[in-house]
């Protein structure tokens, strides 16, 4: 039995498992609602009670709200960034750099953050040329930035392995023209001149006469690279004054590369046809003058590091909901205490206890659910305004939206809320009507 | 002045169980101390007689009435209405015979401001089995009528007046055997106390319910069948 069922859920979709969690989740809300109303009609006086302190309920509700919105903001946030800088990653199959750091290095290939990396030489070129198993082995080069965008020198059979055909234009056929990233703000024939350097740091003239024309742009990638200026990677050699890979009087742009000219990269992209191929190719390309490391799994080790943070966050979220529901229901609490009197009418008209009990709980829970509700909606806007944050500091692009994982959290916040609910509704219940009918 | 009503709202209003004789037996209450509030040797009300109750503030009055209800605890003695002891009765008990016969009104009104007056005499369908609840709606709309209360305004717009008339109808819609009634006109004008009174005393002799009526109001003692005095605790009279 218990194999059918665990047979049936690994059938399921995805998406019917995250149903059917949610589901699971809501069940004690459910089966409590069943159990407390059953045969009752309260909502008529919950209806009074919601109107009686609306703007405490309203308050009441937007705190479940908040709190709910800022976890659920910041799971989707995590998992946008997560899945963003997956995305950004995706066409870097293998990234040889010098050995050392492999965060450093996929940061600086991958999201083209500034750093200061070893080159490899020509040895490193050779051998990687001599590997026919390779379907690209692409050099990077930065270093150099315009208007605050990198500039990136690389060779042209790169280019629809990082984006596909190009949105505009054509690629470059000179080495003094450029591509643009998606989202750069230069247009076709725009003139470039480099800085040497990026940031504050800067030096705009350093490369004094060097330029660039625009003649294509990239169709989106997701990552920092939309907002780059790419260039054939003999332009940045020639630029620092260095050889630019091919033997004098050979213009030739791209590969092969002489590795007796070749001034070095600090990174280079390879690729291969199957999996097995690519698996092959970091061993191959693994040894004490070079380092082959698969970007994705670097980001995944980084990403597991980061999930013990995630779940410290989540935890941290979950603590705040508890605190920010237990402050609520305590509020209720008081408020139910308000209505005593009331409630001490119903009974003395005939109402029975569990009735009362009823009331309170289905008047709690209504407040709860609202605030959960309207906690994904919060929870929508805030991981959509965070995302635009991040975007702008980062350059992924981050679609933030509330899925299944959101709607789990709610749902968990509004079950355990329910089951706190029993609390004021069983003070209610317990309490006798004579005093409360005296009290006046 | 009190008025009379001809006008019948029918079996909704009319209609009700055999209504039982109350008589309380050698009843004492006790305070959470330990002190005696309230002491009763023998009080009888008939089926369908209006008793009235009246006497100093804190002579227990209030108690008394609780008693009647089975809300207040007795420490000893036996509250009975026909055959049954709402004092041997569980509280699970006392609260289904309030709910199947009896009928309660309260100085203050205690009604829900935010729902209609329909919604308020009415509330007794929230909790009675579905099969009841299009009965016990059309008796508190009748009633409603009856008292020349607007069904459809909230409570929270209405006088006073019209508020304790929605509390009457409150406790006669689920069309009990007798009404309890604590200073059910002490928050009215001179006018408005004598329209209630005569309104509720009338339904209530049409129907042959019992009427008990905790008052200072000269008027509705006036109007009663009998009237006992409690004083420093003790029933007389």
């Amino acid at each position: 039995m218990i194999d059918a069922f665990r047979d049936a859920w690994l059938d399921a979709s995805p998406a019917a498992q995250d149903a059917l969690r949610l589901a699971a989740l809501l069940a004690p809300a459910a089966l409590t609602g069943a159990l407390v109303l059953r045969g009752q009609a309260p909502w008529a006086l919950v209806r009074a009670l919601l109107l009686r302190f609306r703007w405490t309920n309203l308050l009441f509700a937007l705190l479940m709200a908040l709190s709910v919105g800022l976890g659920a903001a910041l799971i989707a946030q995590e998992r946008a960034i997560r899945e963003g800088s997956a995305r950004a990653a995706a066409p870097f199959d293998i990234l040889v750099a010098a050995p050392g750091d492999e965060i450093g290095m996929m940061l600086a290939a991958v999201y083209l953050q500034p750093a200061s990396a070893p080159l490899l030489g020509g040895e490193v070129l050779d051998r990687l040329q001599r590997d026919e198993r390779l379907t690209l082995r692409a050099p990077l080069a930065f270093g150099d930035s315009h208007d605050g965008a990198p500039v990136i020198g690389t060779t042209a059979d790169f280019l629809p392995r990082l984006a596909g055909p190009l949105a505009e234009g054509r690629v470059w056929e000179t080495a003094h023209e450029a591509v643009v990233g998606a989202r750069s703000p230069l247009r076709l024939g725009d003139a470039v001149a480099p800085a040497h350097g990026a940031g504050p740091a800067a030096d705009a003239h350093a490369h004094e006469g060097a330029a660039l024309t625009v003649v294509g742009r990239l169709a989106p990638t997701g990552g920092p690279w939309d907002r780059a200026v790419i260039a054939p990677v003999e332009f940045v050699w020639e630029v620092h004054g260095l050889a630019n890979g091919h033997a004098p009087g050979d213009d030739r742009l791209g590969p092969p590369f002489d590795p007796a000219f070749f001034p070095g990269a600090p990174a280079f992209v390879i690729s291969s046809e199957t999996l097995a191929g690519l698996y092959g190719a970091r061993a191959r390309h693994s040894d004490a003058a070079s380092m082959a490391f698969f970007p994705g799994a670097t980001l995944a080790r980084l990403h597991l590091l980061l999930g013990d943070l995630r779940e410290a966050m989540s935890l941290m979220a979950l603590a705040a909901q508890a605190l920010s529901a237990a402050g609520v229901l305590g509020g209720l609490v008081a408020l139910t205490r308000l209505f005593a009197r009331r409630f001490a009418l119903l009974r003395a008209l005939g109402a029975p206890r569990r009735f009362v009990l009823a009331v309170v709980w289905a008047y709690a829970a209504t407040l709860m659910g609202a605030g959960a509700a309207l906690g994904l909606a919060v929870g929508a806007v805030g991981a959509e305004a965070l995302a635009t944050l991040v975007s702008a500091r980062t350059d992924l692009a981050l679609s933030a939206g509330i899925g299944w994982a959101e709607a789990h959290l709610a749902a968990a916040v509004f079950s355990l809320t329910t089951l706190l609910a029993l609390a004021p509704a069983l003070a209610a219940y317990r309490r006798a009507p004579v005093a409360d009918l005296r009290g006046g | 002045m009190t008025r009379a009503f001809a006008a019948p709202v029918g079996r909704a209003v009319a209609a009700g169980p055999p209504v039982p004789d109350l008589r309380l037996e050698n009843v004492e209450v006790r305070a959470p101390d330990g002190r005696a509030i309230l002491s009763v040797p023998w009080l009888e009300a008939p089926a369908g007689a209006a008793l009235g109750i009246r006497g100093p503030s804190g002579a227990g009055k209030s108690t008394l009435l609780l008693v009647a209800a089975g809300l207040a605890p007795v420490a000893r003695g036996r509250v009975m209405w026909g055959e049954a002891d709402l004092a041997a009765m569980s509280e699970r008990e006392r609260d289904g015979f309030r709910r199947a016969r009896l009928g309660l009104i309260f100085q203050d009104f205690l009604l829900f401001e935010e729902l209609t007056a329909q919604e308020n005499a009415a509330v007794a369908a929230a909790w009675a089995p579905a099969a009841e609840r299009a009965a016990i709606r059309a008796r508190a709309g009748a009633l409603l009528d009856r008292f020349g209360a607007p069904r459809d305004r909230e409570v929270a717009a209405m006088s006073g007046g019209e508020r304790q008339r929605v509390a009457a109808a409150r406790a006669l819609a689920g069309d009990p055997a007798a009404v309890l009634a604590d200073e059910p006109t002490a928050a009215l004008d001179r006018d408005n106390a004598d329209r209630l009174a005569g309104d509720l005393l009338a339904l209530a002799r049409e129907a042959g319910r019992t009427v008990i009526a905790v008052s200072h109001d000269p008027a509705l003692i006036a109007a009663m069948d009998r009237v006992v005095q409690v004083v420093d605790g003790e029933v007389r009279g």
